[in-house]
């Protein structure tokens, strides 16, 4: 849930809470004000009464008056100590035809020697009128300002996060091992400006780290060559003399294995490196089916040694790419399909623009899929294998804006490279 | 005929040397910028392999000055930097050919011997091996005066193997040679095998001896037999 949609959530949850309880506070003492204002009325009423039977030993006349009604009871004697009482009640009021509330004051009074109970009576329905006017009016009033603060929170608040939104699109777009410069928008908002910052500190810090890890792993790699050099040279020399025992050429054949496994996993790295340092920007536009038939020409012993059968349906393709890149790419894809192919397979390569599929038999079931394009990752049954070919072609298709995929269908492994190209 | 080798590491330079030294190749060594720089100032070689970072300077000042002098000798780079740029920039400077670490010396062999053989002898195009012919212009081979039929590999691999007479190559390099070494071909060198023994049968087919010995399942030899 975005932080604004929250906030205002909760916001306006907080607000209409506060007003229902508001509206009923306010109901509630606008009714006892004005009752007591209705009580005061009657009381007044009451005083007059009182002050003209006293001056005249009489009751006045009664008058008729719209909102008021005065009503004289005899009675035989006072009921003790009762004193002047109001009550509300309902009543039908033949005049509007409707019930209407009234409130009624009732005392007992001695005019001469009668006591009476007079009732002195006030519609209460103006005040009923008042009190929903002004609460309608209220109502309104809040409800206009709930929706002012709710835009008002809804712009604000959405214009002070803007320098967030900034800030996280530009962390989305960086890629750690890109040239790119992080830039942020500055804002003259502390806290986040505060995050820009942090955050510009530590992943300058990582690009930084990414940088020398880098040049540490083709620094390594290159220092690595002459060693190895002076190794195979000597492994060269050595098998030269004539005078070596069939214990000492095993010996030898198995040193020439582990260092031209060496050579050829210091080779994959320095080319990870390369790739990933973006050394190969030069691309031109390649004849893809040519290139396969090369290959196919180049392996076709390998592949006649294993009996495999290679099924090809080409068309012509083309790509924009390195050559070097398009050299490796189809070297560890053609080569990965005969290498781990049984002894009688099959290999079918489809070319058409934009799309080639590579499948092929195998010893093993489907591949981890999540695991397959990373370093060393082997299936675990070549050995000789530095489970490095596949990461470079996902590297390849990273830098080159094609994609490679992994799927296992009808006991075959299939590997479609897919790219697009613009015919300019 | 002379070669020089100029190579810091001096392990890497000794092997250079003993390989590629013999009766009719003397090979001389420079370990540093400065040497390197007065032994080409005042020899000819036939061939100079030159290593890029050098104490004292880089080796592509000497190819420039071996440029400037107009100095006839070939010039292979052999550099630890894998790079198409490297070479392109190497081969650009003047240099004949280039070749990166780690390398199998009989690839340095077939390499010095392509340079030699367009340099010293006004790019020969005719290379015999006892009866064998081969036409480097045209990419035949006969004996006898009877063309053998080879294909493109038998033909580079019999170059290859001409190029490294009477030593020993091993299968890994001969793998290299003719597959590159992009792809991981460990597995196994059974394929080496058969391609060999159809090379070795095509020429013996023309009356030739059989000029191609195994050693020890290792690798392979090329030499003129001793018993007829």
């Amino acid at each position: 849930m975005k932080l604004l949609a929250k906030y205002n959530r909760i916001n306006l949850i907080c607000t209409v809470v506060i007003f229902l309880l508001a509206c009923i506070a306010f109901s509630f003492l606008l009714r006892y004000v004005l009752i007591n204002q209705v009580d005061e009325d009657l009381k007044i009423e009451q005083n007059e009464i009182i002050s003209y039977t006293q001056k005249y030993q009489r009751l006045p006349e009664i008058v008729k008056v719209h909102d008021q009604q005065t009503e004289y009871t005899s009675i035989e004697n006072p009921f003790a100590l009762q004193k002047p009482a109001f009550t509300t009640s309902k009543l039908y009021n033949n005049y509007e035809q409707e019930d209407e509330l009234i409130r009624t004051l009732t005392f007992q009074i001695k005019a001469g020697s009668q006591w009476w109970l007079i009732s002195v009576a006030k519609s209460l329905e103006g005040t009923d009128h008042l009190i929903q006017l002004i609460i309608i009016i209220t109502t309104i009033t809040l409800l206009l300002m709930l929706a002012a603060t709710f835009l008002i929170n809804r712009f604000v608040l959405q214009k002070l996060w803007r320098p967030f939104y900034n800030t996280l699109e530009s962390i989305n777009n960086f890629k750690l091992g890109s040239s790119e410069q992080l830039g942020f928008t500055s804002t003259d908002i502390n806290e986040f400006s505060m995050l820009n910052s942090a955050l510009q500190q530590s992943l300058t810090k990582a690009a930084q780290d990414y940088i020398l890890l880098k040049e540490f792993t083709e620094n390594a790699s290159h220092e690595l060559q002459t060693p190895l050099a002076v190794i195979r040279s000597k492994l060269d020399l050595l098998i030269q003399d004539e005078h070596l025992t069939a214990q000492q050429s095993e010996s030898l054949q198995a040193s020439y294995n582990a260092v031209q496994k060496l050579s050829r996993m210091n080779h994959s790295l320095l080319l990870l490196t390369k790739i990933e340092n973006r050394q190969f920007t030069e691309t031109t536009e390649l004849n893809l089916k040519r290139l396969i038939e090369e290959k196919l020409n180049l392996f076709k012993e390998l592949w006649i040694n294993k009996n495999i059968t290679v099924t090809t349906a080409l068309n012509d393709a083309f790509i924009m790419l390195h050559v070097s890149l398009a050299d490796v790419l189809l070297n560890n894809l053609i080569s990965n399909a005969i290498k781990h192919n049984t002894d009688g397979g099959k290999i079918n390569i489809d070319l058409k623009q934009g799309q080639l599929t590579i499948s092929n038999t195998g010893n093993t079931a489907s591949l981890n899929t999540a695991l397959l394009f990373t370093r060393f990752y082997k299936a675990g049954f070549t050995s000789e294998n530095n489970g490095l070919g596949l990461s470079i072609v996902k590297q390849i298709c990273e830098v080159s804006a094609c994609s490679i995929d992994y799927g296992f269908e009808n006991a075959l492994h299939i590997f479609k490279l897919k790219w697009q190209f613009k015919n300019e | 005929m002379k070669l020089l080798v100029i190579e810091d590491e001096k392990a890497l330079s000794d092997s250079i040397c003993d390989y590629l030294g013999n009766e009719s190749f003397m090979c001389e060594t420079a370990y540093d910028f400065n040497t390197a720089m007065e032994k080409t100032a005042l020899y000819d070689y036939a061939c100079i392999i030159l290593d890029i970072t050098l104490p004292g300077g880089s080796g592509l000042e000497i190819l420039k000055e071996l440029k400037k002098e107009n100095k006839a000798d070939g010039v292979l780079i052999i550099s630890a930097r894998n790079s198409l740029d490297d070479k392109v920039y190497g081969l650009k400077a003047g240099a004949d050919d280039y070749l990166t670490k780690p390398f199998h010396l009989p690839e340095l062999g077939a390499r010095v011997a392509s340079i030699i053989r367009r340099k010293s002898f006004g790019g020969m195009n005719i290379v015999q091996f006892d009866a064998l012919i081969l036409n480097l212009a045209d990419k035949t081979v006969s004996a006898n005066n009877i063309f053998i039929d080879l294909t493109r590999k038998e033909y580079e691999l019999l170059l290859y193997f001409i190029s490294n007479k009477n030593k020993v190559i091993s299968k890994s390099a001969i793998a290299e040679y003719l597959w590159g070494d992009n792809m991981d071909l460990a597995d196994n060198y059974d394929f080496i095998y058969t391609h060999i023994k159809n090379l070795r049968k095509k020429i013996m087919q023309n009356g030739c001896p059989d000029y191609i010995v195994s050693v020890y399942g290792m690798g392979y030899k090329l030499i003129i037999p001793l018993i007829k």
